[in-house]
């Protein structure tokens, strides 16, 4: 029988993958929670007991717990420990689904962090925008700064083709600067 | 590049929205509505020059809109949301 995964790349080892040029480096973060709260935003904020100031495209997140909106009535939330809210519908009006294994998380850094920005999406990344839900390298993904970086989660079925982009562009960001 | 306004995400390009029919065109009701209404539901369009109303989905946010534009100049007039509180842009 032909073995057509011949054809295709390697999925890259995402624990210690990196594309690492004098411009930019990206690779991806691990050992964060990610899970969707979707519903009435402000009563789930009470019951996860954090305040609920979530962050939109291009915001600014830090720390390793917060909230970056993806809808009107839907926030992504990154945490270093687990929901305490339990998963499912909650009879107050929201619902909590995790996602940690449903999206990969990279990080990018360096002087031509904002050229491969420029080249993923046609956002202003000075205007930002509510939700950080946006196109961004011809598929959905949410994108907003953390610290210095910008963040991008990626449904984890995309991350390889997300991986071989990033490679192109940064070849060809590259050899515009030669 | 045209850009849309989601009423929630504010100005995106046009390539994040998909077109969601002519606004007002109403599924029938019941198993007893006539063959002419399903007709008129499902393939007759008004298709008007100028001034149309039309239902648009912003596909990264999820959020169902009316779109007031014209389709001779392609100027944008607003963009309200379809969640009952009316919010707009
Ligand atoms: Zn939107």
């Amino acid at each position: 029988m032909r073995n057509l995964a011949e054809k295709w790349t390697a999925m890259p080892d995402w624990q210690t993958a990196v594309i690492d040029t004098p411009s930019f480096a990206i690779r991806s973060v691990s050992g964060l929670n990610q899970f969707l709260v979707s519903g009435d935003l402000a009563t789930w904020s009470k019951a996860w007991g954090i305040a609920l100031q979530p962050v939109g495209a291009f915001g600014q997140a830090m720390g390793d717990t917060y909230t970056v909106q993806v809808a009107r009535d839907r926030l992504l939330v990154v945490s270093a420990l687990p929901s305490t809210v339990a998963q499912g519908w909650h009879e107050q009006g929201f619902a909590v689904s995790t996602v940690s294994a449903g999206m990969l998380i990279f990080e990018i850094e360096g002087a031509a962090a904002a050229e491969l920005v420029a080249r993923a999406t046609t956002l202003d990344p000075g205007k930002g925008s509510a939700s950080a839900a946006i196109s961004f390298a011809g598929i959905n993904a949410v994108v907003y700064r953390h610290g210095e970086r910008i963040r991008i989660h990626v449904d984890r079925s995309l991350a390889a083709y997300f991986w071989s982009w990033v490679a192109t562009v940064g070849g060809n960001i590259a050899s515009a600067e030669a | 590049m045209q850009l849309f306004h989601c009423p929630f995400c504010g100005a995106r390009d046009e390539t994040e929205f998909h077109f969601g029919g002519e606004a007002g065109n109403l599924r029938p009701d019941g198993a007893d509505a006539p063959a002419d209404r399903w007709a008129n539901y499902l393939y007759m369009r008004d298709n008007p020059k100028g001034a149309v109303r039309e239902v648009w989905v912003h596909m990264n946010c999820g959020e169902f809109f009316v779109m007031e534009r014209d389709s001779v100049s392609h100027q944008v007039l607003s963009s309200t949301s379809l969640d009952g509180a009316g919010h707009a842009q």
